[in-house]
């Protein structure tokens, strides 16, 4: 409904009809700028070819209305400016096309600018030339709260916005720290399922040896399918994932139950059971969002949170349990058996549960 | 080369790259482009709105606020075209007979305010002499202007074989072009007669613009007659745009100075050589 109502507004005091197309100016923590330009594919390349006095193709299938975008990408600046303090920038763009959910199913493209923010840069201005219906300009100028929004006729230019608001970009140290944080409140304190896991995997022995070993090779687990989901290569549904994870659960503090001490398959089988950690680490990650500018640092910084986050769980329970009654006689009877086993039911509760109503 | 720049020069030359940057005209045609001009009977044909110069445009959405009236006419009815607000095509519908359907799309009127030289350069563009020479009689040239905008789009679409029997009709738009013969009958090279008609007078002295899509640049103009009417030789095969502008003082007690009427008129010319006109009549079949 607002929407609707803007749009209404809009028609008053817009010299032209309103087309689709969108631009939204957002500013990541990074210190960079990104600039999405939402806009019907055929029209634009029906111009695109034209500057290029190339004939109009009046291709519609996706896939060919990307590729033939993607090949005159480079006439697009030319109607396009986006400066700060009246400094025009020289972003780098990616252009997509997709069939488009808000557009009826009709194809979409999507142009992404991006670039560093010059550092107190105080107005951005700008201009779009290739629709020549009237569009929404929308810049994020606050951190939070609604952006600042603009009518504009295609090839008109913003009067400029000002930034003043904005929070500072952040150094990559800070970003590291925040990714930090991140990872290991993903595990203290939202993340029950993997505390309990750590703790089953610390119940088992009390000698140091093999939780290390089974430290590690968890670890190194997670950290490998963490990356590799982050960067797209191995991707698993989290309803097939999360059920899984549970499930290790259930099976730790089972073999604790049944065994007294480590065998050798139990590596292994940490070891796999962290691969799956690690896709589950990785949804945690995406529904936080990375900077694409310092995807490494925030992903190195989010693992390494996890990471301590883990060993703060071992070292709680070692302070409470394993360093005053590890050598008692009833350690194992009286500490590691009930606790195994009520650990055994809540990773059965959850796989049930994430199974059936996941 | 430096990178120290004076701040005065940093912002002319901005000024300069924001100038080039756009190179849109100072008003914006708005015509019907049909997702295809020979509809298969029984299939869905799309009306998409077009907004732009050049015969290139962006698309219009379908607004409920802003449609006057949507209208498809065939041999035989009228059917109200539909659509889904907000989507592109703004109109759908079923073509279920054969022959020419002339299709309406004119628009509430919409206000504008525009500065004096972009109203000026519109007014040149579009020849509207008559305005310019009113404004400047009231000492008005260097004054922003408040205008009032209606759409008076038009597409003729042929399903099945051409006839020169299926004739173009008036559907009653403020501004309105009438061919005077099936433009599917008219191959390229040829001549085709329009008469401009406003609120349903002819239209003497408008600028009438023609241009096809495959060749926009290359646009045919002429001076409506007094009868309204214009003889366009279109030039190529392919889509074909004929547009005008008329525009007058706007009526006592309204907001606005001056109210405009744009009317388009799209068809699609046949590429083959002259067609024989089928021996059979349209109701033989």
């Amino acid at each position: 409904m607002v929407g609707v109502v803007v749009l209404l507004a809009a028609v008053a005091v817009s010299a032209h009809e309103i087309g689709t197309t969108h631009v939204a100016v957002t500013f990541p923590q990074d210190g960079t700028y990104r600039v999405e330009i939402v806009t019907d594919p055929s029209s634009l390349l029906d111009k695109l070819e034209a500057a290029a006095r190339e004939p109009r193709s009046g291709a519609s299938q996706v896939d060919d209305l990307r590729e033939r975008l993607r090949r005159h990408a480079a006439l697009i600046p030319r109607r396009v400016t986006l400066a700060f303090d009246d400094v025009r920038m020289d972003p780098a763009m990616r252009i997509d096309v997709a069939q488009s959910a808000s557009l009826g199913g009709v194809p979409g493209a999507t142009l992404i600018l991006t670039g560093p923010r010059p550092s107190g840069a105080g107005t951005l201005t700008w201009s779009y030339g290739w629709t020549f219906a009237s569009y929404a300009l929308r810049v994020q100028t606050r951190a939070v709260g609604e952006p600042a929004t603009q009518w504009l006729e295609g090839g008109d230019t913003s009067t400029p916005v000002s930034l003043a608001a904005l929070p500072p970009p952040i150094s990559r140290l800070q970003l590291a720290l925040r990714y930090l944080a991140l990872g290991f409140t993903h595990i203290l304190p939202k993340g029950l399922d993997h505390v309990l896991f750590v703790l089953g995997v610390f119940l088992l022995s009390r000698r140091w040896k093999p939780i290390l070993m089974q430290v590690s090779a968890f670890t190194i687990a997670h950290s490998i399918t963490l990356a590799l989901s982050i960067y797209g290569v191995v991707s698993l549904s989290p309803s097939i994932v999360e059920p899984l994870i549970a499930l290790s659960i259930a099976y730790i503090a089972v073999e604790n139950l049944v065994l007294s001490d480590m065998r050798p398959w139990r590596i292994g089988l940490v070891f796999a059971f962290g691969l799956l950690h690690g896709l589950g680490f990785a949804g945690a990650l995406r529904d936080v969002g990375l900077p694409r500018s310092e995807f490494v640092t925030a992903l190195i910084g989010f693992n390494a949170g996890v990471e301590l986050g883990q060993l703060a769980v071992i070292s709680a329970a070692f302070l409470a349990v394993g360093y005053w009654y590890g050598n008692r006689i009833w350690y194992r009877r009286r500490i590691v058996m009930p606790a195994s086993a009520c650990i055994a039911c809540m990773g059965v509760f959850w796989t049930v549960q994430r199974l059936h109503f996941g | 080369m430096t990178h120290v720049t004076h701040p005065l020069k940093r912002a002319l030359s901005l000024t300069a790259l924001l100038a080039l940057g756009g190179t849109a005209v100072a008003a914006h045609d708005m015509w019907i482009e049909p997702s295809g001009y020979r509809p298969v009977i029984g299939r869905t044909v799309g009306f998409r709105l077009r907004v732009g110069q050049d015969f290139q445009g962006d698309p219009l959405p379908r607004d409920p606020n802003l449609i006057q009236q949507f209208i498809a006419v065939d041999g035989t009815t009228t059917t109200q075209v539909v659509g889904r607000d907000g989507a592109d095509p703004a109109g759908l519908m079923r073509v279920a007979a054969r022959g020419l359907l002339v299709v309406g799309y004119h628009s509430k009127p919409s206000p504008v305010v525009l500065p004096a030289t972009k109203f000026n350069t519109y007014l040149s563009e579009e020849g509207l002499d008559a305005i310019a020479a009113l404004r400047a009689k009231k000492g008005e040239t260097n004054a922003e202007a408040r205008e009032t905008f209606v759409r008076c789009a038009k597409s003729l679409l042929l399903a099945g074989p051409p006839y020169a029997a299926q004739q173009d009709r008036v559907l009653g738009l403020p501004l309105e072009f009438v061919a005077d013969r099936n433009p599917y009958m008219v191959t390229a090279g040829q001549g085709l007669g329009v008469r401009l008609l406003y609120r349903d007078q002819p239209l003497a002295g408008a600028l009438v613009v023609a241009l096809n899509q495959r060749d926009p640049m290359a646009r045919i103009a002429a001076r409506s007659d007094k009868a309204g009417h214009v003889t366009l030789k279109l030039t190529e095969a392919g889509p074909w745009l004929i547009k005008a502008v008329h525009m007058i003082p706007a009526p006592a007690g309204s907001d606005s100075q001056w109210a405009s009427y744009w009317a388009s008129l799209t068809f699609e010319l046949a590429d083959a050589t002259p067609q024989a006109i089928p021996s059979s009549s349209p109701g033989a079949r």
